[in-house]
């Protein structure tokens, strides 16, 4: 959650919801977007988008390694730091 | 002002978040989880998933085009000019066909497959059809969309379902020829349905130079969308767009054409 703004309980569901949701149903890249968009309120949300992507359409004939897996950790990991810089007052 | 430590204010994460990151990442791996144990049943259970989203998008298709007629008539004429393009690819195939193959009867009829997954919504060039081993499908297969287009080959298969990766994957090397005068080019996947290739300059290749593929005979694989030159360089770039749309793709024919490609496919686990 972000220093200023309060998250519900439902407010937070519908959120992974419709991450997971966009996964099949929308372009690649507005579920890129929308992963990072949520990751400001729900930090691990890119990593599970990534994982539930590669889960879907990874194959290792086509790439060695799950690249959306390793993006989702690569932004989970930078938005946990953020949160807690933001939390902590540091920025 | 000195601040006070707090536990709750310095943790890593609020509980709220936690909550929800929990619940996302435990769905995500119970999800990871069921394909890996059982994949086929995982197609089974999320096939349904995807024609809904491919029903509703076409729905919302339909919706948007009830409010203006112009946009009935476009996505007419962008339907007609598709067909227009495989029958004339389909022509193109024939005729090279005829002068290639003559006296020779190498076409088998094929496996037709539903796609379920596709890109733009798959991030990696690959399909998920709905045909596996049971139909008959088996490893190197490769996949023809409307025209007899080449679109790639198959890379894993399961007992109902398989997957195919495409020509347009990154680092997927296809030999071709390219041109009026059938000059060989090596094509190489550069991703979303695009294609490249490096040519002397003097090979005088233009744009819509139609690009072939062997198959039984020539294929016709794409056409030539942009070609990049830089004066300090020899050769020349060309850009390829497959002349089939990949991302609304709905059926495809597998057959054995006894060509081998650069990647190897030996994965059974799509």
């Amino acid at each position: 959650m972000i220093r200023g703004v309060s998250l519900t309980f439902a407010t937070g569901g519908l959120l992974t919801l419709f991450a997971f949701i966009s996964v099949i149903f929308f372009p690649w890249l507005f579920t890129a977007a929308f992963a990072l968009f949520a990751s400001a309120f729900i930090p691990f949300i890119p990593l599970a988008v990534g994982i539930f992507a590669d889960t879907l359409y990874y194959s290792p004939a086509t790439n060695f390694v799950p690249l959306f897996t390793l993006y989702g950790a690569l932004a989970t990991g930078i938005v946990v730091l953020v949160h807690r810089r933001l939390r902590t007052g540091i920025i | 002002m000195k601040r006070t430590f707090l536990a709750k204010r310095n943790g890593l994460l609020s509980p709220t978040d936690v909550s929800w990151g929990v619940f996302a990442l435990t769905l995500a791996l119970v999800v990871l989880g069921v394909r890996l144990l059982a994949p086929n049943f995982f197609w089974y259970v999320f096939t349904p998933v995807f024609r809904s989203a491919e029903t509703l998008s076409g729905k919302g298709r339909a919706l948007f085009s009830g409010f203006e007629n112009a946009a009935t008539l476009a996505k007419e004429n962008e339907r007609l000019q598709e067909e227009n393009t495989a029958l004339t690819l389909e022509n193109q195939a024939l005729i090279k066909k005829e002068a290639s193959t003559a006296g020779l009867s190498l076409i088998k009829e094929g496996i037709l497959a539903g796609v379920v997954a596709r890109p733009p919504e798959s991030p990696y060039d690959t399909l998920v059809l709905a045909a596996g081993a049971k139909a008959g499908v088996t490893l190197g297969q490769e996949a023809f969309g409307g025209g007899g287009v080449p679109l790639g080959v198959v890379s894993s298969v399961l007992p109902d379902f398989s997957r195919v990766t495409l020509f347009s994957t990154h680092d997927f090397v296809t030999s071709g020829w390219v041109g009026d005068t059938n000059l060989p080019i090596s094509l190489q996947g550069a991703g979303a349905g695009a294609m490249s290739a490096t040519v002397a300059r003097a090979a005088s290749i233009k744009v819509g130079d139609t690009v072939f593929v062997p198959g039984p005979g020539m294929l016709p694989i794409g056409k030539v969308a942009r070609i990049d030159s830089d004066p300090s360089v020899p050769g020349v770039t060309l850009r390829i767009q497959s002349t089939l749309n990949l991302f609304s793709v709905a059926w495809v024919t597998l057959r054995d054409t006894g060509t081998t490609f650069s990647i190897v496919a030996t994965s059974s686990q799509p």
